[in-house]
């Protein structure tokens, strides 16, 4: 028996009948391509999210707060259970604490959170935004060690700062270019420069600072107002943070930095969030919100939370929050690729029924191969050739319009990011088809088509020769 | 020498529905190699059904078939393939050829179950075609040729596989009296110059008569007379 002569049968046969297996294999191009689009919608969604996560090393970031909160409980809005672990509070995130973190190995860069809302000023526009405040140390680690323009800061108390793309747009600054869509927008003034130009530059940052004497003396006016007297730090750019991915946060993302203790040394008096207003209460001076712990090696995640946590710090580690999010993504990816394979079953049924046709027609004819010698094994070889042929097609064609159905798709989701989402859009991957969903796509094609292709098979092999030679 | 075919106490039973009808009651006979044997005898006597059974097309219910020193009777799906691949060669009224396919095409049609390689496969077509007298229509499909030449196309595919026994079942039925006479002594000359075992089914006795070994004569399941012919008379 030859393989290659079976499968010219198979090839002939499928010839023969060019409109049927035309249609048959349509079925099944029509349920790969829905699965493949929306498989690879899944898997681009999750790619997304998961190079977010990456492109700000936040895999490796852990936030540690004084309290054990129960984050769980906060979310569900119990407020009274998340206060009552408040109580519990053991230990004050102070510069000791800072210290016996960093002595940790496996910590690569331990500091405290200094952020906190200000005003800038730049080029004659005003915006608010939030200041962060990092090390000079953190140079070296994701996201700082890439700048966009521009360079990281030269010391902990430079009076430098580094802006963000998103920030540039609030400013009404579109870099030369850059998103030649935002400046289409004639709602707004833009002005155009180089980004090296803007290194080195003078921006004003201003604080507010509660002025209590004013508030004492300040009369009927002022009374029962708090009065805030403004203060102007002045900072050169030192550099501007690159275009950010495009499911980044903003809270990451956006913004400005300065150097750690210049973020510390400025005046000011802000609640960042009622968090911070609740814990500032009996907070002990010296002590910090949170704080940021980056560790070398994602692996050492686990072990440094537990011990951490066992010398009562709370502890949120981002990474977490992905697992979470990507059992989300495997819910929606099994429920799309579901919907798919509905419609390979569909298909599956079409070959099916195409290959009892078929058989039906050429019973005399597989009479006469049983009669000249052919084998059962040769006859359900050669069907399932035919099944085979039909799933490779499917498959190979189907993939194709899948990526086909993703790249409309994706240009008429990204025409319509770009009119809702102002500055950043306009090339996102919405979908992304990696090699291994193609050649599963296919494989799966070619799986169903052949166990589609099982009973017509096994039937064809069993053709009684007697009677299907009877004469007419 | 044994011989090359052997039937003891062959049986044959057919359910149909409830009841059971029987096709073969005790058959046994035996074909020396070389032989050319014609089974005659009234329509449901049995005939083509024992044919079928020497040819591996149908398993018998009971009884002993020995052909080329096997026991067909112990032989499973797989191995009954083989002995028609290898052993048997048959021809039928209707011609069976697959209309699809050309003539050479259709006489390669066994060897490619054989796995022969394609070269050789046309060149074996080509030259049994031209042994069946059919040099000319090499090409034509089975629709673009006369009952004859299609008959004769496939007496040649039988031959592929160069096969000890040629089953013939009614091979002139549907051809015309002088394109019967034009088969019939393509089959002596086959008997004769290749020393081609022959077993044929028909109802042109005088023919039978003339040109075989022996005629069986078949009623109601059985064998129940044999007749000497003509043929080395
Ligand atoms: N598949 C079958 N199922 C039931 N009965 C069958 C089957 N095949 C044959 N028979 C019966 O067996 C008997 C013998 O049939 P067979 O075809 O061998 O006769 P035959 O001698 O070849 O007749 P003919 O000269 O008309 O071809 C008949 O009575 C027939 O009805
Ligand atoms: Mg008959």
């Amino acid at each position: 028996m030859k393989g290659s002569d079976l499968l010219q049968f198979s090839l002939d046969n499928l010839r023969r009948t060019r409109l049927r297996t035309f249609l048959t294999t349509l079925g099944v191009i029509i349920g790969i391509g829905a699965l493949v689009a929306m498989v690879s919608f899944g898997t681009g969604m999750q790619r997304n999210i998961t190079e977010a996560f990456t492109a700000n090393d936040l895999f490796t970031t852990i936030r540690v707060l004084p309290v054990r909160m129960d984050i769980e409980q906060v979310m569900a809005g119990n407020l009274d259970g998340a206060m009552s672990g408040m109580q519990k509070r053991t230990r004050a995130l102070n510069d000791t604490a800072i210290a016996l973190i960093a002595a940790m190995p496996e910590v690569a860069v331990v500091f405290p959170e200094i952020t906190f809302p200000v005003k800038i000023r730049f080029g004659g526009q005003e915006t608010s935004t939030t200041l962060r405040s990092v090390p000079v140390a953190m140079g070296g680690y994701t996201p700082y060690d890439r700048m966009g323009w521009g360079g990281f800061f030269s010391s902990d108390s430079a009076a430098e700062v580094i802006l963000s793309y998103g920030l540039l747009s609030r400013l009404k600054l579109t870099l030369d270019g850059e998103d030649e869509q935002a400046r289409t927008d004639s709602s707004r003034v833009w002005r155009r420069v180089k980004a090296d130009s803007l290194i080195g530059a003078e921006v004003e940052v201003i604080t507010s600072v509660l002025d209590l004497g004013r508030m004492m003396s300040g009369g009927l006016a002022a009374a029962g107002q708090p009065s805030f007297t403004e203060h102007v730090t002045r900072l050169r750019v030192a550099g501007i943070r690159p275009r950010p991915h495009a499911f980044s946060n903003e809270q990451v993302q956006g913004g400005i930095v300065v150097p750690l203790l210049t973020g510390k040394r400025m005046p000011r008096f802000a609640f960042n969030n009622m968090w911070s207003l609740l814990s500032r209460g009996g907070r002990p001076t010296g002590s910090y919100e949170a704080l940021y712990v980056r560790l070398n090696h994602l692996q050492d995640l686990p072990a440094i939370r537990k011990r951490l946590q066992e010398l009562n710090f709370s502890v949120f580690a981002l990474a977490d929050q992905l697992e979470e999010i990507k059992r989300g993504f495997l819910m929606v990816d099994t429920a799309l690729g579901a919907v798919g394979t509905i419609a390979l079953v569909v298909a599956a049924l079409g070959i099916i029924n195409t290959m009892v046709m078929s058989i039906l027609e050429r019973t005399r004819e597989i009479g006469v191969m049983k009669a000249v010698g052919a084998s059962e094994r040769q006859i359900r070889t050669i069907f399932f050739f035919e099944a085979g042929c039909i799933g490779l097609m499917g498959g190979m064609l189907g993939v194709l319009l899948g990526w086909l159905v993703s790249r409309l798709a994706n240009w008429i989701a990204n025409l319509w990011t770009l009119r809702q989402g102002g500055g950043v859009g306009g090339d996102i991957e919405f979908f992304y088809l990696p090699p291994w969903l193609i050649g599963g796509a296919i494989l799966f094609a070619v799986g169903v088509s052949l166990a589609a292709g099982y009973y017509p098979a096994t039937r064809a092999a069993r053709v009684n020769p007697v009677e299907a030679l009877r004469h007419d | 020498m044994s011989a090359l075919v052997e039937a003891i106490d062959l049986h044959k039973h057919y359910q149909k529905g409830k009841a059971e009808v029987a096709a073969l009651r005790g058959v046994s006979f035996a074909v020396e190699a070389g032989e050319f044997i014609s089974l005659v005898g009234r329509s449901g006597s049995g005939k083509s059904t024992l044919l079928n059974i020497i040819g591996g097309l149908d398993t018998p219910s009971s009884g002993e078939l020995r052909v080329g020193g096997r026991n067909l009777a112990a032989m499973d799906r797989e191995l009954l393939a083989r002995h028609r691949r290898t052993t048997v060669g048959m021809i039928f009224q209707s011609f069976n050829l697959i209309p699809s396919r050309t003539a050479l095409e259709n006489v390669a049609l066994p060897m490619i179950f054989a796995g022969m390689e394609r070269p050789v496969r046309s060149r074996r077509a080509a030259e049994l075609l031209d042994l069946v007298g059919l040099d000319q229509r090499h090409t034509h499909k089975p629709a673009e040729l006369s009952g004859g030449e299609a008959q004769r196309v496939a007496i040649a595919r039988a031959l592929a596989n160069d096969p000890a026994i040629l089953l013939a079942d009614e091979p002139t039925g549907n051809l015309d009296s002088h394109t019967a006479a034009g088969i019939l002594e393509l089959l002596a000359r086959l008997n004769q110059e290749r020393a081609l075992t022959i077993l044929m089914v028909t109802h042109d006795q005088p023919s039978a008569e003339r040109l075989s070994d022996r005629l069986l004569h078949m009623l109601d399941g059985g064998i129940i007379g044999e007749e000497r012919g003509g043929r080395r008379a």
